[in-house]
């Protein structure tokens, strides 16, 4: 669907993106994480025709974003970071307009506009005025504007941001609903969300890919294996040693908290030490209060990847 | 709208209480009166088109959405005139509510009402395409009222600027005065040249800002 090939941006003497390759095929949900200024939203301008490119080549659909940008634009929807909407007119008013400009008319123009009212929940702010609208429902209208002519690519920059956590259920389960007919790229800074939504994550740092993989997959990425956690009540250096002759366990780490101590280890890839821990408290008479595997998310990822710069 | 139609109201009022006595025709005082307004007007209109635009970045859903630059430009260009258009139109009534009123003015000249009409229209339409184009060119919409105000006076006394310099020909001072086409145009007396001088001079202004909209794609 999304094909980008070498694409380079520069602003004056800045390369915002450097020589970006990377596609996206029919039907996927791909995140588009980086931090800020790592050339997300100029990307997505991009792709949405609204900025040209430097260098490179991108085709949306088998059309050139440059050459073929009105058949780009029938197929795409976008919606732009800050979500700007004409304050002066009213809702409904505003998506009929902008329905009529992407070339609906007639019935279906209609009975669109009331399908995107309601599964935006619009309804009841229909009359009102865009400029009167809380944040949320701003950003809920240009979402119902960004699909209402029934895009294939849907090019999303930060959709939740500004709701409330029910509407962000709701715009979660609206982006899910529309996986497989429709093809999402979305970028965020909520990783959470990115994980439960997104099949692919791109990450990209300073203008260029730093990871790119299924969520899952880029965290069994990650270097060394979870940390193991054991809050254990007995002799400090007892304890230690007794958890450094498990096998799999590289170091310990204590910290101390009243009488009981909290051990931090840190162990080989794809070890799980929890079931020895837990046999050599039991057989050393210890009490023992937590055991937990800590879990790596794709925040440690993001964290890593666009710190150290380091290729997954 | 109401304050374009007390402004231009009292100043054709004025006017005809100064000329009252002299035999200047009612129709150059009603229509004199309206285009001077009507550069203000303009101006107020046409900075808003693409500079709020900008401003407030709804150019970017505008741009990406699947329109031709050519149709962004005329769609704003004939929302614009038509706006205008409905605001002067009542103007237009003025010299009928001001035979009613009093009767020793006599018959109005329907013929010099039309002329003067058409002289409006073609004003509106010329100024407007410029304030288009002006509105695309500057970022600042005070930046763009002032320079279109500008223009638009420019060219409404070009024929008293350039017959300031004697060496200048007569002819292109008659051809280019806007003041002396309302005033012809007004008097009844219809001429092709400067229809032909304001439709082209549109034309040209809207092509210029198509293109210059299409190369702020290419930046």
């Amino acid at each position: 669907m999304i094909k980008v090939e070498n694409l380079t941006r520069r602003f004056g003497r800045t390369l915002a993106i450097d020589n970006l390759s990377f596609e996206v095929k029919q039907g996927e949900i791909v995140g588009f994480l980086g931090p800020n200024g790592a050339g997300k939203t100029t990307t997505m301008r991009i792709l949405s025709c609204f900025l040209p490119a430097t260098g490179g080549k991108v085709t949306i659909g088998g059309f050139d974003v440059f050459a073929d940008s009105l058949e780009v634009r029938r197929r795409i929807g976008y919606l732009p970071e800050n979500v700007p909407l004409y304050t002066d007119m009213r809702v409904k008013e505003y998506l009929n307009y902008r329905a009529v400009l992407k070339g609906l008319s007639g019935k279906k123009k209609k009975q669109r506009v009331k399908e995107m009212l309601e599964t935006c929940g619009l309804e009841e702010v229909s009359g009102s005025v865009i400029g009167r609208l809380s944040k949320g429902y701003k950003q809920r209208l240009g979402l119902a504007d960004s699909l209402v002519h029934e895009p294939e690519l849907l090019i999303l920059d930060e959709p939740t941001i500004g709701l409330d956590p029910n509407q962000i259920r709701h715009i979660r389960n609206l982006i899910k609903s529309l996986a497989h007919h429709h093809t999402v790229l979305l970028s965020s800074h909520i990783l959470p969300e990115v994980e439960m939504i997104c099949e692919r994550v791109l990450i990209i740092n300073r203008g260029r890919i730093v990871a790119s993989d299924t969520p899952g997959n880029l965290v069994g990425l990650m270097r060394g294996a979870p940390r193991t956690i054991a809050e254990i009540n007995g002799p400090v250096e007892k304890v230690r040693e007794g958890l450094l002759k498990i096998r799999g366990i590289i170091s310990v780490i204590h910290e101390s908290d009243g009488d009981w101590g909290r051990y931090l280890c840190d162990c080989e890839k794809d070890a799980d030490v929890r079931p020895e821990i837990f046999a050599m408290a039991s057989s050393c008479k210890w009490i023992m209060r937590e055991l937990v595997l800590e879990k790596r998310n794709l925040e440690d990822v993001f964290v890593e990847v666009t710190t150290e710069e380091k290729e997954l | 709208m109401v304050f374009f139609l007390i402004a231009s109201g009292s100043t054709f009022l004025v006017g005809v209480i100064k000329n009252a006595g002299s035999n200047v025709f009612l129709t150059n005082l009603l229509f004199a009166s309206v285009v001077m307004w009507l550069t203000v007007l303009i101006s107020i209109v046409s900075m808003r088109l693409f500079t709020e635009e900008v401003r407030s970045g709804t150019i970017e859903m505008l741009m990406t959405a699947p329109v031709t630059e050519t149709e962004v430009v005329l769609g704003k260009y004939a929302g614009a005139v038509t706006f205008v258009l409905v605001i002067v139109a009542p103007a237009i009534a003025n010299i009928f509510a001001l035979a009613a009123l009093n009767p020793s003015i006599g018959k109005i000249d329907e013929g010099a009402v039309v002329g003067g009409c058409i002289i409006t229209f073609l004003v509106i339409a010329f100024c407007m395409s410029m304030g288009l184009l002006v509105s695309l060119m500057t970022k600042n919409q005070i930046a763009a009222a002032i320079t279109c105000l500008c223009l638009i006076w420019i060219m409404l006394f070009l024929g008293n600027i350039v017959s300031a310099f004697p060496f200048m020909p007569a002819k292109l001072v008659a051809y280019l005065s806007v003041l002396a086409h309302v005033d012809e145009f007004s008097r009844g007396s219809i001429d092709s040249r400067p229809v032909i001088l304001y439709l082209s001079g549109s034309a040209f202004m809207l092509f210029t800002a198509v293109r210059v909209l299409e190369s702020k794609r290419w930046k």
